[in-house]
């Protein structure tokens, strides 16, 4: 009865309290820009790498962006009892960005599961969001890989809001199968860490080979929370592999997977994707695998041979080298700066209407041949950039070296 | 032992420990009774095994031998021994004060990590020549089971102690506190990803061969630590006077009181064995699987626990049967199923178990598991 | 501390002389206070979506109350209902299963443009009614090899089976018994329908005050439903088990059933929170559905008092509000305002660790411990009994 002399009282004022209408344009010559990253627990290195290139890039720009002075707020969308990203953080944190009436742009989120909680609200907030890490490919087409629904269902009112700076899951699928097909791998087996991109990486990859003319003999998750890895080895040598792709990120326990296929295939070559490609996978020193696995080690990251990269980006990478330490290439970083950089960008070619939030998340949509550190893209009416070629990475002495740069045949 | 005048234990609350008390050794019984009671302790095992013969008759109708099965067998027992160790300190504490002891998983990672900077601190690399590394890892696993049996008695001391006479579930949430704490201080340490250690023993490298089965050099260090220290613990347990003040506790606080024990002092004692084993298990681990990091704990926690429980709770033995078995089923799972699906798969089988044998394989029938 | 609980204990004496019809009429004045509440704040503020989440967390401890302190048996698998109550909605208020019906979809009680969407579309009220029996269907076939068991084997075995749903969240993806995959994984089923309620209108991501009293109305009813069964025969029959299993059943009280009724009504209230969490997250996500839940959630009714209703929802509170504002904003921001520069986000783990600890410590009885064993305590009842707190000064 308490619940029905409720509803009837909500009825009554129901009317009152719909609709807070946001303003499209920012108040004022200050703007903020938001990023949303998991900062608690494992996630913690990934996310600080990004929030260091976030800021490495705003510094490099003198914090402003055409007119306007830039304010950057890092929120976290993990909370202390989870460790992790949860969604009631996540949408707390994109109203906080909703709310806050200088907010111009929004990174994030590192999930793409958390991406799909925070574009709906930013979407219908009018903020343009930027995701420096997303390659789920639902979130912005219906490409094959997306359910149905997607990506039709994160944009309530119909108009797109959402980009990113890292390629969809098809094009570095596209790129490994490259890879593998002219290594000469005749029994190539996946094996992805069941995250959002592992696994639609691994669905990805797993296409590209069958076209490549080398399917897969198989494509498992792995346990990321398992001791150790020694009886997958020992499946996966049952079946004569010679080729594994570790589809996922070197967080979940990428570092045991790598030593326990290694030793149980012992001539196995191994390949992963840019969520592997960092010094803690490689360097000793960090905790990553012996240098004894190097010559068997090979990963692809969207980013260009160092030695190509435009003004701007070599400027960050001896910032960054000076700052972090040499040889500490974390993919992440390089995608945080991106990230910022295209803000920054976007804000700048708005003009004086760099304050208007729709006007910025058009910009964002008529980026051309922007230079950058993941070399000169564009960004397409879906909000995907335009990168397709990938480089090709080696390891030698605990150290990620460029090797190649892959065009990707027939995705 | 002599008990101080001014102990005093809250004196009219009974507190049903006998529940899980660690058993004495069984009597002698008449050749009848003993097949009885053979079939009724390890007719569950016999159940247990038809993962492995149904996987062995497969491989067998696919001509490929006993090796594969065997391979796993043997992984399973290796890893399993991490798991007993840790178990035995799970059930220990809750033997005596039936706590389950959350925290317990996260003392052994602290066993790890302590493992890993103290081999650091004494200099031993993969350059170091054999002696020095044996000597400099007998060390750093002394400093890591004292490390991590003060601190288990620290947490006693600290998140226990003074909840014995709170509500039974009080002191199950400090566990929860004192696991996150410890966490935390992993996470500082070493960041929150995983963390490669030198591979000081050479971890997989192929011993001996014998027909097929590889055993590797984690294999032999995993067992031949963990078998003496068993063996160590079940002596000390059963036939010190210490160890029979652990087992008057847990079968009677308050009796063992009053027979003279100092049952505070008796607590510390198993959280102190309990820890010891831990970091012992630490070390194994560090040196086995050659990654440490900070939430190791938590998931070894779970699946020690289970070992425990398994086993039948408050019983050492249980504890490493459970532990051994536990490590044998992962290791089907992984190779015959699916790795992502093996912990779904090793809780499966416990609730078989506990639906067959509520308390537990080896577990005596008592009130609190009848 | 003494004198907090003195304290508290002079409001509890103050309550209970009061005259029924002033007792009533303070209840209507704060059940219209807190009804009236998110008007003082912004409707999509941090205030009101730090309660709207609070007073959900209070109903699944409810739940959980009804199994672990009414009836005694520790749970330790709470979230599994967390996860079923959310796959409900997910199945049966989301575009999940497009295919159905040829991509027509299925419409019962919906308007709007989610009238139009492919899959199963159910208005939010059966999709509750729906998650609460999907629940406690679930609680009983959880309870059904419990039965036997006593003390803490229960809570391993549920803990197994929150363990086994977690799995199955996680890997469901790929598990398609009749064409249609059980769960999304990590991808997560997303977006949730928004509830469809008669007199709410908008409940939108911005607006987020008809959730905060739909989860007050949740809330209330929870606590209707703790109260009344309490103080009924079931109650009674779930504090005898509790208490002395082998006595109450001499006592011609039916264990099986008695504990199977505990556990199907933790189970249902449980699957009424999960369905609401997903809906008002707008999301299904296996990474969701892990075992720090279930502890999260049995801290909150320890801390609060175990088998004390009131007592639950302090600690579902209390520890909420630690968990989404005081650790994210107000413990962080701590170094900024005493003019230090560092970061704390890295210690927040430790923190939360911390203060499960200390707060136990210093009141290992709960916040407001329940009045049973209150009376039990100080007037000497039952003083041979096992869990019975004896107040030690700290």
């Amino acid at each position: 009865m308490l619940v029905a002399g409720l509803a009837v009282f909500v009825a009554a004022c129901g009317g009152g309290s719909s609709g807070s209408s946001t303003g499209s344009t920012a108040s004022g010559k200050t703007l903020t820009v938001y990023s949303s990253l998991p900062l608690q627990g494992a996630s913690r290195t990934n996310s600080e790498a990004l929030v260091n290139g976030i800021k490495l890039a705003l510094n490099q720009a003198g914090g402003k962006a055409g007119q306007f002075t830039i304010n950057y707020k890092s929120l976290d969308d993990s909370t202390a009892q989870t460790g992790k990203w949860d969604p009631g953080q996540t949408s707390s944190d994109a109203r906080q960005a909703a709310q806050d009436k200088s907010t111009i742009l929004y990174i994030g989120e590192f999930n793409s599961g958390a991406s799909a909680i925070s574009i709906p609200i930013l979407n219908r907030a009018g903020i343009g969001q930027i995701s420096p890490a997303n390659t789920a490919v639902g979130l912005t087409s219906n490409a094959a890989g997306a359910s149905p629904g997607e990506p039709e269902k994160y944009y309530p009112t119909g108009k797109r809001n959402y980009v990113r700076v890292v390629p969809k899951d098809t094009i570095q699928g596209a790129a490994v199968a490259t890879v593998m097909k002219s290594d000469g791998c005749k029994k190539p087996y996946i094996l992805n860490d069941k995250e959002v991109y592992g696994q639609g990486l691994a669905t990805n990859t797993s296409d590209s080979l069958k076209t490549a003319g080398i399917p897969p003999l198989g494509n498992d998750g792995w346990d990321s929370k398992a001791a150790n890895y020694r009886s997958v080895a020992s499946k996966l040598a049952g079946k004569g592999v010679d080729c594994v792709f570790l589809s996922g990120i070197v967080d979940n326990n990428g570092v045991q997977l790598t030593k326990d296929i290694a030793a149980g295939i012992p001539n196995a070559k191994i390949y992963a994707p840019d969520g592997f490609c960092e010094s803690g996978w490689v360097s000793p020193k960090e905790g990553g695998v012996p240098t004894s696995l190097d010559s068997r080690l090979q990963c692809t990251v969207a980013t260009l041979d160092p030695g190509s990269y435009p003004p701007a980006g070599k400027k960050f990478f001896q910032q960054y080298e000076a700052k972090y330490g040499k040889g500490n290439l974390n993919p992440y970083a390089i995608y945080g700066y991106a990230a910022m950089s295209l803000a920054l960008d976007a804000i700048k070619r708005a003009g004086s209407n760099g304050n208007n939030r729709q006007d910025v998340i058009n910009a964002l949509f008529s980026t051309k041949n922007l230079p950058s550190v993941l070399g000169t893209f564009s960004i397409d009416k879906n909000g995907d950039t335009s990168i397709t070629d990938y480089g090709l990475y080696s390891v030698k002495n605990g150290q990620i070296v460029f090797s190649r740069v892959v065009k990707p045949s027939a995705g | 032992m002599p008990a101080p005048p001014d102990f005093d234990l809250h004196s009219d609350s009974e507190r049903g420990l006998e529940a899980a008390s660690i058993p004495v050794r069984a009597t002698r019984a008449a050749p009848f009774e003993a097949i009885q009671r053979f079939l009724s302790r390890y007719g569950l095992i016999i159940v247990l095994l038809a993962l492995p013969l149904a996987f062995m008759a497969s491989d067998l109708a696919h001509g490929h031998g006993f090796a594969h099965i065997l391979e796993n067998l043997k992984d399973g027992v290796s890893n399993g021994a991490i798991w007993a160790l840790v178990a035995i300190g799970y059930t220990l504490v809750y033997g005596i004060i039936e706590l389950i002891n959350f925290a317990h998983g996260d003392v052994f990672m602290i066993g790890s990590f302590v493992s890993f900077g103290m081999w650091g601190t004494l200099g031993v690399t993969l350059g170091t020549g054999t002696l020095g590394r044996v000597g400099g890892l007998i060390v750093a696993g002394a400093i890591a089971m004292i490390a991590c049996g003060s601190l288990n008695v620290m947490i006693e001391r600290v998140a226990y102690r003074p909840l014995r006479h709170a509500p039974k579930l009080a002191p199950l949430i400090t566990a929860v506190g004192f696991s996150f704490i410890l966490q935390n201080v992993g996470l500082e340490w070493l960041g929150g990803s995983q963390h490669g250690v030198d591979d000081l023993v050479d971890a997989q490298h192929i011993l001996v061969n014998i027909g097929g089965v590889h055993i590797i050099n984690a294999d032999v260090l995993a067992i031949g630590i963990t078998i003496p220290l068993v063996l160590l613990l079940v002596a000390f347990v059963q036939n010190s006077r210490l160890g029979k003040a652990m087992r008057a506790t847990a079968q009677d606080p308050e009796a063992a009181r009053l027979m003279g024990i100092n049952v505070d002092h008796t607590i510390s004692l198993t959280f102190l064995l309990g820890g010891l084993m831990a970091g012992a298990a630490g070390l194994i681990y560090a040196l086995y699987n050659t990654t440490i990091r900070f939430d190791q704990g938590f998931e070894a926690g779970l699946i020690a626990f289970t070992a425990a429980v398994m086993g039948g709770i408050g019983n050492l033995q249980g504890a490493v049967l459970g532990g051994l078995i536990i490590g044998c089923i992962q290791q089907i799972s992984d190779d015959r199923i699916n790795s992502t699906w093996t912990p779904a798969i090793v809780f499966a089988y416990l609730i078989l178990i506990m639906v067959f044998k509520p308390q537990g394989l080896l577990g005596e029938e008592t009130r609190e598991a009848g | 501390m003494t004198a907090i609980r003195d304290f508290f204990r002079s409001i509890g004496d103050a309550w209970d002389g009061l005259h029924p019809n002033v007792r009533r009429a303070i209840g209507v004045a704060v059940l219209v206070f807190f009804i009236v509440l998110p008007f003082f704040f912004t409707a999509g503020g941090t205030f009101i979506d730090n309660a709207t989440r609070a007073l959900a967390y209070a109903v699944m401890a409810l739940g959980l109350n009804v199994v672990v302190g009414f009836a005694g048996l520790l749970d330790l698998g709470y979230v599994a209902f967390y996860a079923l109550g959310a796959f409900t909605i997910g199945w049966f208020g989301s575009s999940f299963y497009a295919q159905v019906n040829h991509g027509k979809g299925l419409h019962i009680g919906v308007t709007g443009v989610t009238g139009q969407l492919p899959g199963i579309h159910f208005n939010f009220l059966l999709v509750l009614v729906a998650a609460v029996i999907v629940c406690a269907i679930f609680g009983v076939l959880i309870g059904l090899p419990t039965l036997r068991l006593r003390g803490d084997y229960i809570a391993i075995v549920t803990l197994a089976f929150g363990e086994i749903i977690g799995r199955v969240a996680i890997n469901g993806d790929s598990l398609k018994p009749f064409g249609y995959a059980v769960t999304a994984g990590r991808q997560g089923i997303t977006p949730i329908d928004s509830p469809d309620l008669p007199g709410l209108a908008s409940f939108g991501p911005l607006d987020l005050r008809p959730w905060y009293w739909t989860a007050l109305g949740m809330a209330l009813l929870s606590l209707f439903v703790s109260f009344r069964l309490r103080d009924s025969r079931l109650g009674r029959a779930w504090i005898a088990v509790r208490e002395d299993e082998v006595a109450a059943a001499s006592m011609g009280v039916p264990l099986v059933r008695t504990k199977l009724l505990a556990y199907a009504t933790g189970a249902g209230l449980g699957g009424m929170a999960g369905a609401f969490f997903a809906a008002y997250f707008n999301t299904v996500n296996a990474d969701q559905f892990e075992f720090s839940f279930s502890i999260f959630i049995l801290a909150m009714i320890i801390l609060g008092g175990l088998g004390s209703i009131w007592g639950v929802v302090a600690g579902a509170i209390v520890l909420s509000y630690i968990n989404t504002y005081f650790i994210p904003n107000t413990f962080k921001s701590l170094p900024h305002h005493i003019g230090l520069n560092f970061d704390l986000t890295d210690l927040s783990f430790g923190i939360f660790g911390f203060l499960l600890v200390i707060m136990m410590v210093l009141r290992p009885q709960g916040l407001i411990p329940e009045r049973r064993r209150k009376l039990e305590l100080t007037e000497g009842v039952g003083a041979g009994d096992s869990e019975m707190p004896i107040e030690v000064s700290v």
